[in-house]
Order: structure tokens, then sequence, then C-alpha cells
């Protein structure tokens, strides 16, 4: 998919341990996985706007678009 | 389910005497005509075959609709297979029904089946593809 999920970066740049932000966006720690190794169809706003809560960041900073 | 393929096997080994059977209440009314027991035994024989692939897939389907796994490719596959063989059930009846036309009533009614259980199998491939796009919905 041309959508990239960079949520590591973004972990490793607040220090957040992937245990963690499961348990704060309230999601398991099995999706988490799944949104991290690309493998998600699709992320529901209200994920998003969870993990941009808990991050501190903006949708751009998790989410890229790169051209087949 | 069980008492049906048990019938089935007991069945195995009746079957000449029921196509012996078959041959002398009838007379020839199809497009061949003439003595049935032949196209009977084969038929009875190939239809046996098909119907325990039949009860076996259905089986594996409901032990797996039991564990809770109900929209997984492996029951899109199990129908695939019952429908088809529902479809061959009804050319071995219209096989059959060239020597006795009465043969293409359940004919009809096999391949009738067969297409049914075809459109449930394309409902259920479906079903499975959006709920693996649900799941990974995050």
């Amino acid at each position: 998919m041309p959508i990239i999920v960079n949520l590591d970066v973004m972990m490793a740049k607040r220090k957040m341990s992937s245990q963690e932000l499961a348990q704060r966006i309230d999601i398991t720690t099995a999706n988490l996985s799944i949104l991290k190794t690309g493998k998600a169809k699709a992320i529901r706003f209200s994920t998003l706007e969870k993990i941009c809560q808990v991050l501190d960041c903006q949708p751009g900073d998790i989410l890229e678009y790169q051209k087949e | 389910m069980y008492v049906s393929a048990a019938i089935g096997f007991i069945a195995t080994f009746f079957v000449p005497s029921i196509a012996d059977w078959y041959d002398e209440i009838t007379v020839g009314s199809g497009l061949i005509g003439g003595s049935v027991r032949i196209p009977t035994i084969v038929g009875l024989y190939v239809c046996e075959v098909l119907a325990f692939a039949i009860l076996w897939s259905l089986n594996k389907l409901l032990a797996n609709i039991d564990r809770s796994e109900v929209f997984i490719p492996e029951n899109t596959v199990c129908l695939r297979r019952i429908s088809w063989g529902f479809m061959f059930v009804g050319f071995t009846f219209i096989v059959m029904g060239l020597w006795r036309s009465v043969f293409f009533i359940p004919a009809t009614a096999a391949v009738m089946f067969g297409l049914v259980m075809r459109v449930l199998k394309n409902v259920f491939e479906k079903a499975v593809e959006i709920k693996s796009e649900n799941d990974f919905t995050i």
C-alpha cells in the first residue's frame, strides 16, 4: 500500500513502549502490532485521534503517502 | 448426519439388488429404454461417492461453525465442494434419465439445490472479505 504507517518512529521519539501506548489509547497490543507492521487496511478517526493525543503529534507525523 | 452416513454405507451392499428390483418394477420409457440394471448400479455408486463427499464437507463446516469460526476461507471451500457435489449428482441423474425419464425430476432438484448452494457460497466469500477488512480496521 502506498500509505506508510510511521508509528514506531514517533513512538521512539516520545520514548514510549508498545504496551504503554496500547494501554493509553485503549486498544489491544495485537491490534497495535497490526498497525505498526502495516498490515492494517484502515484506521478509525477515533483511534487516530487518541494516538495523536497521547503522542502529542499530527496525523501527518504518523501517516505518510508514497507513490508506488 | 452420522445416521445418514451409516445408512448410505449399509445401502452400498444392496445397490445391485436395489437395481434389480427397480429394473423389475419399471418399463422403459426414456430415450434409450431397455434394461436399466447396469446404469442404475453405476449411477447409484457415483451418487453415493458424491453423497459421502458432501456429508464430509458438511461435517467439516458444522465443526468449524461449532468452534465459532464462521467466516473463514475454509468454509467457502466446503460450500463450494457441496455445491459441485450436488451439480454432479444432478448430471448423473440426467444421464440416468436417458433410460428412465422419471430421473429428470430428481436431476432438476439436485441441480437447483447446487445452484442455491453456489449463490450461498458467493455470499459467504464476500462475507469473508468484509470480515477481514473489518478485522484489519484498527
